[in-house]
């Protein structure tokens, strides 16, 4: 059976051909086997009409079936798996599959049968090797835990890991068993918890694969490791002993908790897991890890989590069904950003490293220089926190194009203005590019809270103008909110989208309103904190039964990292427009005029000195009103809080600022980091109860506190039992 | 039918720097991609229309083979653009133009990137060839016994490094290095010391006040430690004739007159310009600074290598028909004052004429006047390199302050060379 070779594919693997056992297919398969002549057998992966592979029951069923085949074989010398697809070896479970399981029966069939096959390759004979090129996450990467050898390509797409922490799981098809007993307990226990995905040198070092090889050479590669026959490794028996993992655990415990506040189960049930499984039987560990992911399939936290991921994508891939014309489909090749300072600096930053040009432009020497140290200055962070190398970052540097003086921009596909928060610059500014620009540029603005239809309204083309706000810090947060203005053309509007996924931010289309989405249910929520605090509450009290709910920083210690001047303007505003709730407490426009800015100026409601924890500042004593809140309980103070973003996040669904109540709790989550294990604001209402929800909030108002008042949307489903996701 | 001209759209420069301060640290390459990205910037120029991207370097960086590829592909200028480097050591920037032009004419394209960068802060050192072989029989060596007796091979001599900088200032034909041929200059044309001090004044002076009109062609560089670069140097606003007088001499030491002071400086920079076909340019709709409209090199004896632009300027005009007085504006490079002292003098001489250049009447008068009015590389710098561009830019810019209609641009070449270059406002 001579395969001749033909045009090499993506991966220079040879053509598949039927292999002699199967019947011709009536179905298009995603396994299929191609024989060689030197007895190897490729096992390679090719999901049909989808660019990745991933593993859902029928691909598990059909992996099982050739392996029968291959049992049954006499000759073979071995067997290598490897995926056809361009980028991905396999993604990993289908997690669609996960959220519909509904019952533990229906979660236990689907563990077992990937346990099943896992175990399969794993007692076959002959040697196996898995030839990584893309993603191996996940039951992926189990599969390759269970062959013999791992080699990986070094490209940048091959990523390897077990990320099934991060939403809600825990490697569950042998993960937890095999890599503990490949690499140590303590490296595994990194992985795993960590939810961590690593690069092909990476796992070459901590030994999740054996060998790096580029994609074409992998399985020449592999069939040299045949040639060597079954491994014979280390069994880690000292790390993997009963003794250190009974050390360690505890130890790893408290670490968890502090990070956690006990939130995330998964991290919490994987340890044990691997814990108990890593000194006793594979059966025994592959039982526990079993019984273990069961149980977490079970929780809201692991739903909540699958869904953000889902929300994720869709981010990823959304557009509109507008009529595709030239311009919108061709990428943006040019843009400019208007505004050197912290924003201007670091959205030209994100820009530059997606390998876009980038004109930085401001208003002299002085301004642009500050923006070029903060881009160098984020750089060298990247560099060192191992997100760029060296030659990454300074390729990167040199995308950014400095123009202190005016400089023409028609080759501009889009222009970001981030300059000052002032509405007459804005407009001078957005007349000006008017001139600059040519008629097919759009023209964005990244205002936090400014009118953008008033911008584009004193321009003379205003349905190129835009809204796109980004979030502190840029290179960190993920959400940009896309904002329509009364005059953006929906052609505008998709290509402003589709520049935010090109720059890999994931964008939510929000209407033009005060605050847009996410400073407006967050307004209230930091104001709220701001009179707890006036009223004698103790900053580390309110910060702390945020962090207890979720959030990743209190509000009081959010106030400082924004800025309180900046804080105040943006509360300001929303004042203007939606009076009494968006008030701000006086505490702030006090400490503001006083230089207690926060972080930027070294205190605000805490002390900020470089290489310390940032303490609460004893100097802000001063300026709380009374000791009203004093005797509040903690579970009230979180309560009040909480309630004020919800009736925020339920008001924004209220007026459509948005359409899709998915739309509101993501932007929470991405733009504000939102507790993601309770899927957002509107998701932990449902969760909850509206009517619970809403009783409570009642209760304030009657005890004076006008301002809990539910919005009608809310009192609406608390009275007929409604949720906002009706459907799941 | 006249054959297309080449034009000047624009140009810029980094601030010319002494070597060893505020340019140091960055490479040739990066002096170059930063006035490269600032031209296009300025000229919202697309990099994709470019036909060929040609720069001048003379000490090209060890690690930057063909500086010029490197300094497009930083720049933003796509893969598919070719470039390369020239050399023609100190008018290597009048190179870069004059080969665009060539290719031009030759319809090798009509779009170019032009220009020259030096860093001669990075100029390395060399060990010497013998130290040379020993490092690779240390190198080769495989056993602990052949690596001892490599490394016992060493003697300290092997250690005192070449110069690069001294190496690349001598003339290896004639054995004299640049100030010792300007040193022959002061003595066979008698200039004074005190006279060289006074030019080197002059030089100071009206750079010190061209300080803003010398901003116009200039692009700051923001360096990665946060500071910005945004003025020359080499300029001492304070420089008095007394200051000079006390210098000592730099090439001889008993009984020369060129000093540090009255010499150019050593110096650090890069200058872009985006040079096209005439015909290109109003397509584009660009308004060009101004035309090249005649040039010439020639060759004369390297030791008295500063007399070059006389010979070179006597081509041009009898490949052009333009004399010294037709031009308004006359940039001669400031090797040294001796030397362009010298050049002055030979120019007005009747007898340099029939005995040098083979022709009857003298070149003609260089006033005071017309010549280096905004300073010249004794204040500024001679980055060697780009200077030939700087010249070219800086007088286009003249012209167009003074309304005038043509420049005279001409340099003295180390190894016995002149170029002159003459531009036509547009």
């Amino acid at each position: 059976m001579n395969v001749l070779q033909r045009k090499p594919e993506k991966t220079g693997q040879p053509e598949p051909l039927e292999p002699a056992s199967s019947p011709s297919p009536a179905v298009e398969k995603t396994v299929r086997l191609i024989a060689r002549d030197d007895g190897i057998c490729l096992v390679m992966f090719d999901r049909p009409g989808s660019s990745a592979n991933i593993f859902d029951l029928r691909t598990l069923d059909e992996l099982a079936q050739e392996l029968e085949f291959i049992e049954r074989q006499t000759e073979l010398k071995g067997v290598v798996f490897i995926s056809n697809k361009r980028s991905v070896f396999i993604a990993g479970a289908d997690l669609n599959a996960m959220l519909k399981v509904a019952s533990p029966d229906d979660a236990r069939v689907l563990i077992e049968r990937g346990q099943a096959v896992m175990n399969r390759i794993a007692a076959l004979k002959i040697p196996t090797v898995a030839a990584v090129h893309g993603a191996a996450v996940g039951g992926g990467y189990e599969l390759c835990l269970a062959c013999d050898y791992r080699i990986a390509s070094p490209d940048h797409a091959t990523k390897i890991g077990l990320p099934e922490t991060k939403i809600g799981l825990l490697p569950g098809w042998g993960g937890s068993t095999r890599l503990p007993r490949l690499i140590g307990l303590p490296k595994a226990l990194d992985i795993i918890l960590g939810g961590k995905t690593v690069p092909a040198k990476l796992a070459l070092k901590v030994g999740m694969v054996d060998e790096i090889a580029p994609a074409e050479s992998l399985v020449t590669a592999a069939a040299r490791k045949i040639k060597l026959g079954k491994p014979c490794r280390s069994d880690h028996w000292l790390l993997n002993s009963r003794l250190v993992a009974a050390v360690v655990a505890p130890q790893v415990r408290k670490m968890l908790f502090k990070k956690t506040r006990g939130h995330y189960p998964a991290v919490f049930k994987a340890l044990e897991v691997v814990t108990h499984g890593v000194s006793r039987t594979v059966e025994m560990s592959l039982a526990l890890e079993r019984d273990g992911i069961i149980e977490l399939m079970q929780t809201d936290v692991c739903r909540n989590l699958i869904g953000v991921f889902f929300l994720q994508e869709r981010a990823r891939k959304k557009t509109f069904s507008v009529a595709a014309s030239a311009a919108e489909s061709k990428p943006v090749a040019h843009t400019a950003v208007i505004g050197a300072g912290v924003m201007g600096a670091g959205i030209t930053q994100w820009i530059s490293a997606r390998k876009l040009p980038v004109i930085l432009r401001d208003i002299n020497v002085e301004q642009v220089a500050k923006g070029m140290a903060g881009i160098a200055k984020l750089y060298r962070d990247g560099v060192k926190h191992h997100t760029f190398t060296a030659h990454e970052a300074r390729a990167g540097m040199e995308r950014v194009h400095p123009a202190p003086t005016e400089v023409p921009l028609h080759h501009a596909d889009i222009v970001i203005e981030a300059a000052v928060e002032n509405l007459e610059l804005k407009k001078k500014i957005f007349q000006r590019l008017d001139e600059l620009v040519s008629p097919d540029t759009v023209l964005a603005t990244n205002t936090s809270a400014l009118p953008i239809s008033e911008m584009a309204a004193s321009t003379r083309h205003p349905e190129r103008v835009v809204g796109l706000h980004f979030f502190n810090p840029v290179y960190r947060m993920q959400l940009v909110e896309v904002i329509a203005a009364q005059q953006t053309s929906p052609e505008v509007l998709q290509r402003a989208l589709k520049f935010a996924q090109q720059i890999g931010k994931l964008p939510v289309v929000v209407k033009d309103s005060p605050g847009f989405l996410v400073n407006r249910i967050l307004i209230p929520y930091l104001i709220e904190a701001g009179n707890l605090f006036e009223s004698g509450a103790r900053i580390e009290d309110l910060d702390d039964v945020m962090l207890d709910f979720g959030m990743p920083m209190g509000p009081l210690r959010l106030l400082d990292e924004v800025g309180l001047d900046v804080s105040l303007h943006v509360a300001a505003t929303l004042a203007v427009h939606f009076g009494e709730r968006m008030k701000v407490p006086g505490c702030l426009g006090k400490m503001t005029n006083a230089g207690l800015l926060g972080r930027k100026s070294g205190g605000g409601f805490y002390l900020h000195e470089k290489s310390k924890d940032a303490k609460p500042n004893p100097g802000v004593a001063s300026y709380v009103q009374s000791q009203k809140a004093r005797e509040i309980t903690r579970e009230e103070l979180q309560e009040r809080m909480v309630f004020l973003m919800v009736n925020e996040a339920a008001r924004c669904l209220e007026e459509q600022i948005v359409t899709d109540p998915a739309d509101v709790d993501f932007a929470m989550i991405m733009g504000t980091g939102f507790a993601p294990f309770r899927g957002g604001p509107l998701r932990y209402t449902d969760t909850v109860g509206a009517a619970r929800l809403v009783g409570a909030m009642n209760h304030l108002v009657a005890s004076g506190t006008a301002h809990f008042e539910p919005c009608k949307l809310l009192a609406g489903l608390a009275v007929n039992g409604g949720k906002f996701y009706p459907k799941n | 039918m006249n054959p297309e001209r080449l034009v000047v759209v624009d140009g810029v420069r980094t601030p010319f720097c002494k070597a060893g301060t505020d340019l140091a640290a960055l490479g040739a390459d990066e002096l170059g991609r930063i006035a490269v990205s600032a031209l296009l910037t300025r000229t919202d120029m697309d990099p994709a229309l470019i036909e060929e991207v040609i720069f001048g370097c003379v000490a090209q960086p060890a690690e930057s083979a063909n500086i010029a590829r490197v300094i497009a592909l930083r720049a933003g200028v796509p893969q598919s653009v070719p470039a390369v480097t020239v050399h023609r050591n100190c008018a290597s920037g009048c190179e870069a133009i004059t080969q665009a032009q060539e290719k031009m004419l030759a319809g090798r394209g009509k779009i170019f990137v032009v220009g020259g960068t030096e860093s001669m802060s990075n100029i390395p050192l060399l060990f010497t060839s013998s130290a040379a072989k020993k490092f690779g029989q240390l190198a080769r060596a495989k056993s602990v016994m052949q690596r001892a007796k490599a490394i016992a091979a060493f003697r300290p001599a092997d250690f005192k490094p070449r110069i690069g900088l001294m190496l690349g200032l001598t003339d290896p034909v004639c054995n004299l290095n640049m100030g010792e041929t300007a040193e022959v200059l002061a003595r066979e044309f008698d200039v004074s010391r005190a006279v060289q001090d006074a030019f080197a004044l002059q030089s100071h002076l009206r750079a010190a006040a061209a300080r803003d009109k010398l901003a116009e062609e200039i692009c700051p560089v923001f360096r990665s430690d946060g500071k910005v670069v945004t003025r020359d140097n080499g300029i001492r606003e304070g420089q008095s004739f007394d200051a000079l007088a006390k210098l000592k001499p730099q090439f001889d030491r008993r009984n020369g007159s060129v000093t540090a002071g009255n010499a150019s400086q050593i110096t650090d920079g890069a200058v872009a310009l985006l040079v096209m076909s005439e015909s290109r340019a109003a397509e584009l709709g660009y308004k060009p600074l101004g035309a090249l409209t005649g040039y010439a090199y020639a060759g004369c004896d390297p030791a008295r290598m500063g007399l070059g632009p006389v010979y070179a300027i006597a081509r041009t005009e009898t490949q052009t028909g333009l004399t010294l007085a037709d031009a308004d504006i006359i940039e001669i490079n400031e090797a040294f004052a001796a030397q362009v002292l010298a050049v002055i003098k030979c120019a007005a001489s009747e007898e340099f004429a029939h005995d040098q250049l083979h022709r009857l009447a003298p070149l003609g008068e260089i006033p005071a006047a017309k010549l280096n009015v905004n300073g010249g590389s004794i204040a500024l710098g001679h980055p060697v390199g780009a200077t030939g561009a700087r010249l070219v830019l800086t007088a286009l810019k003249e012209l167009k302050r003074r309304n005038a209609r043509r420049a005279l641009v001409s340099l003295c070449i180390g190894g016995g060379q002149g170029a002159a270059l003459w531009l036509e406002r547009m």
